[in-house]
């Protein structure tokens, strides 16, 4: 079950809500986790035995390091054994170089846990943080499942510090008002990723249908740039959907993305672009190495090579590799172009095209085939457009556009800035008939299917 | 109170009254097994087990129920088809959706399956009869200037082509793609099917009779019935989109020229039952087109008043339903073998070598199904 499907909007979320409100204070945490397991069983039951399998080798590790976090040496060995276990995890579903460990324990090879990428992400920051003593670790298991597998948290979760968890978990209240601001972000989610992710990807594929020789550069463009809308959309509206569900159980997360997309520089790009996975790298990779040394290269080094890592994370191979590096590469070098002095436009341009080059790498199958798609960007096949082109523009432009300006911060802004409470009044009224008529024509959009549950990424 | 709380209070109360309401009426609503609409079987209630449970097919299938069985899912289906294509994106669950007509999207990801050729070809080898082949383009195929050409990179007439080439020499192979292409201002093909028209199917009949050694009756001799004007196909069954106008289903007769005398059908089970070529009680089911020769059994004999002792042995597919009309004023008797629908090999029902001309009548789409003709040889 996902999010984006008829039995979560329509059985799971109203249910969920209901039985939650007519929990007893002292049971709402107890409950939650009920149904977070109910959720992982819908998705399977191995899905579930997975996640309870992993969130007590992490409670355990917590609690041993805890034990012994005065001892530095003692308390290293079960934080070893703990992230060991995590990075197995990870590389066991990401990556077929452990189909040992799967044939050993049985586990079919179709099996994908959802969200295992961003769970390792949470189970290391929480075992390193209570290693370095930032944190005590959580004795109640409850709250420490909730944190690992909370149905708002599972699918492609804000990956938070256990810290920031805990004053949430440990400090909240529902008011009827929360609810409706997270139905509305939920829906908000459900549009990104039902209306505009899945409709790019559908642009996407019919310029990658031509074969690549045949492509002209324009197409090149569209698609690439589909595709790249289509990503963003369908990450941040997963991330949102969690969110706006999280908010109606008194959860405050934070956004996953800032308007990465159509930035006026890479390093905006860079820092607005899935915040917390970011924040996570540069807080338990790159920060630790820089306190090492003070050389300005090395760091410059360090920094490219979390950006690698961030690239890996998203796509364990060479195509991955390159995506975080283009990205890392190019927020290093703009500093030195940056003293020039340039313009807002020119410098979304130049970010678009980066940002593009980087897209070729994620979407490619390889590397010699993202290098092809490179050239024909180029204009390498010599064919400006084709009748695909036509096409194209005359059925996905007016989309194409709308979802561009979505994916800025101008209407945000446009907002924020005016200061007349007024339009501030209408848009608040106008809100919940907005939601409404979204929420139909993305059940519309759904009903034949039942879900829309197209990731692009596994992560 | 501020304005931003009571707005969110507003939608709280909306929302969540929307999803109740939804949920309550899709669980209270009356449960149907069958759409006739979409001309599928709704899945039913999901029985809970462990196995199920375990590898997350559990969920799946309440996902499905829930979906099937959904408040208004018709309504709601077509609605995904008019938002869709008035967004611009036209292709629905794999039906492309013109104004004009609905069109098969997927064509280009279709083979031809080499095991139904070489079955074809045995065919031939082991028999004495003359063997025909008929191979019918779906509307897709006609009319694929209307589709874009992203979708177009593995064309109808590559596959056609493909099939003909692939036939041995001895097998006669009789074009009806650029007839049907050449006359594709006119109704030959349903707006919202793949298939052919009765008027689309007596154009192919004409070119087939000349090489099967007869003269074809002309078109004016033939008294026009209009069974129904509300046909909508498989392609609507898919997308439900009522954008483009419904069809028509007609019945060609020649009223003074030979009639069925009888019709006998064997079913898989060994049971014969005499009927009607045509049934039109159909009409009333999710599939009106089955109403030209009835419930889809694997076997047909039809015996006619022609009496020139000519017997044709027809394998053919449901674009060959509304075509088989034309044939009656030519035989006088007639075996139809549908292989979609047999179980027990071609040699229960007849032996083929009783007949000294066989056709062979499909769409090109059947031959995507590997499958189709493991039972022909046996």
């Amino acid at each position: 079950m996902t999010y984006s499907s008829l039995l979560f909007i329509y059985g799971f979320l109203p249910l969920s809500l209901l039985i939650y409100w007519f929990t007893p204070e002292k049971m709402k945490n107890t409950s939650l986790l009920l149904l977070s397991m109910l959720f992982c069983a819908l998705n399977s039951f191995r899905f579930l035995k997975f996640i309870v399998g992993y969130t007590l080798i992490n409670y355990f590790a917590g609690l041993f390091i805890g034990k012994f976090r005065n001892k530095k040496i003692i308390s290293a060995i079960p934080l070893f054994l703990g992230i060991s276990a995590d990075v197995i995890m990870f590389f066991m579903f990401r990556t077929d170089f452990l189909d040992i460990f799967k044939d050993k324990l049985k586990i079919p090879y179709e099996f994908f846990p959802v969200g295992v990428s961003f769970i390792t992400l949470t189970a290391i920051g929480y075992l390193i943080d209570i290693y370095k003593k930032c944190i005590r670790p959580e004795f109640d298991i409850v709250k420490f499942s909730l944190y690992m597998m909370m149905f708002p948290l599972i699918i492609m979760r804000p990956v938070i510090r256990y810290n920031t968890f805990r004053r949430m978990i440990n400090d909240r209240k529902v008011t009827l008002c929360d609810t409706g601001t997270g139905l509305t972000i939920f829906v908000k989610g459900l549009v990104k990723k039902v209306i505009a992710g899945d409709t790019m990807y559908a642009m996407y594929i019919a310029v990658k249908s031509v074969d690549i020789w045949n492509m002209s550069s324009v197409n090149a463009w569209f698609g690439m740039t589909a595709y790249l809308l289509s990503l963003y959309f369908t990450l941040s509206g997963m991330a949102d959907m969690g969110a706006g569900t999280g908010y109606c159980f008194g959860f405050r997360f934070p956004h996953s993305f800032n308007y990465p997309v159509f930035s006026n520089k890479m390093r905006d790009f860079a820092s607005n672009w899935h915040i917390q996975i970011i924040y996570w790298f540069r807080r338990y990779m790159s920060k630790p190495l820089c306190e090492m040394g003070k050389s300005h290269v090395y760091r410059k080094i360090i920094f490219i090579s979390a950006w690698c890592c961030v690239g890996l994370w998203y796509r364990f191979d060479m195509n991955g590799l390159l995506w975080g590096g283009i990205i890392g590469l190019t927020v290093v070098l703009e500093k030195y172009i940056r003293r020039f002095r340039i313009l807002k436009i020119t410098g979304i341009i130049y970010t678009y095209v980066i940002t593009i080059i980087g897209m070729v790498f994620l979407s490619g199958e390889n590397i010699g085939q993202s290098l092809n798609y490179l050239l024909v960007l180029l204009g390498g096949n010599k064919i400006f457009a084709d009748s695909l082109t036509l096409y194209l523009l005359k059925y996905y432009i007016v989309l194409m556009l709308i979802c561009t300006y979505c994916s800025t911060s101008l209407f945000r802004n446009m907002v924020m800035r005016s200061g007349k409470s007024r339009i501030k009044s209408v848009i608040a009224l106008l809100s919940p008939v907005v939601t409404l008529v979204m929420l139909a024509l993305c059940t519309a959009l759904i009903s034949y299917m039942g879900s829309s549950e197209l990731y692009l990424i596994s992560l | 109170m501020k304005i931003s709380e009571i707005s969110g209070r507003i939608s709280a109360v909306m929302i969540i009254m929307a999803l109740s309401a939804e949920l309550i009426y899709t669980v209270s609503g009356k449960k149907y097994d069958f759409s006739l609409n979409e001309n599928r079987q709704l899945a039913s209630f999901p029985e809970f087990s462990f196995s199920a449970l375990k590898d997350g097919s559990y969920g799946k299938q309440l996902n499905e129920y829930i979906t099937d069985h959904f408040f208004m899912r018709e309504k709601w289906v077509s609605a995904q088809a008019y938002i869709k294509s008035g967004m611009g994106e036209k292709i629905m669950n794999g039906v492309y959706m013109d104004n004009e007509r609905l069109l098969d999207a997927e064509i280009s990801s279709r083979y031809i399956s080499e095991k139904n050729i070489n079955a074809v070809n045995r065919f031939f080898k082991n028999h004495t009869g003359m063997v025909y082949f008929t191979v019918v383009p779906t509307s897709s195929g006609v009319y694929d200037d209307i589709l874009p050409e992203y979708l177009l990179t593995n064309p109808e007439k590559n596959q056609i082509n493909a099939l003909y080439n692939g036939l041995t020499d001895g097998i006669r192979k009789i074009d009806a793609y650029n007839i049907l292409r050449m006359l594709n201002d006119n109704y030959i093909y349903y707006r919202n099917d793949t298939k052919l028209t009765s008027y689309g199917a007596y154009y192919v009949y004409r070119t087939v009779i000349q090489k099967l050694g007869f003269q074809p009756l002309s078109y004016d001799k033939y008294t026009i019935k209009h069974i129904t004007s509300d046909f909508r196909g498989n392609l609507y069954n898919k997308c439900l989109y009522n954008g483009t106008k419904s069809d028509i289903l007609d019945i060609y007769n020649y009223s003074v020229g030979a009639e069925v005398t009888g019709c006998t059908a064997y079913s898989n089970n060994g049971m014969t039952y005499r009927k009607t070529l045509n049934d039109e009680s159909f009409l009333e089911s999710g599939d009106m087109y089955r109403m030209y020769i009835g419930k889809e059994e694997p076997f047909i004999k039809i015996k006619t008043s022609v009496n020139n002792e000519k017997k044709l042995l027809l394998i053919k597919d449901s674009y060959a339903d509304c075509f088989i009309q034309f044939l009656i004023q030519h035989y006088s008797e007639i075996a139809i073998i549908s292989p979609e629908n047999m179980e027990k090999p071609i040699s229960s029902f007849i032996n083929p070598d009783n007949y000294e001309q066989t056709l062979f009548l499909f769409g090109i789409d059947s031959m995507n199904n590997e499958n189709l003709f493991d039972l022909i040889n046996k």
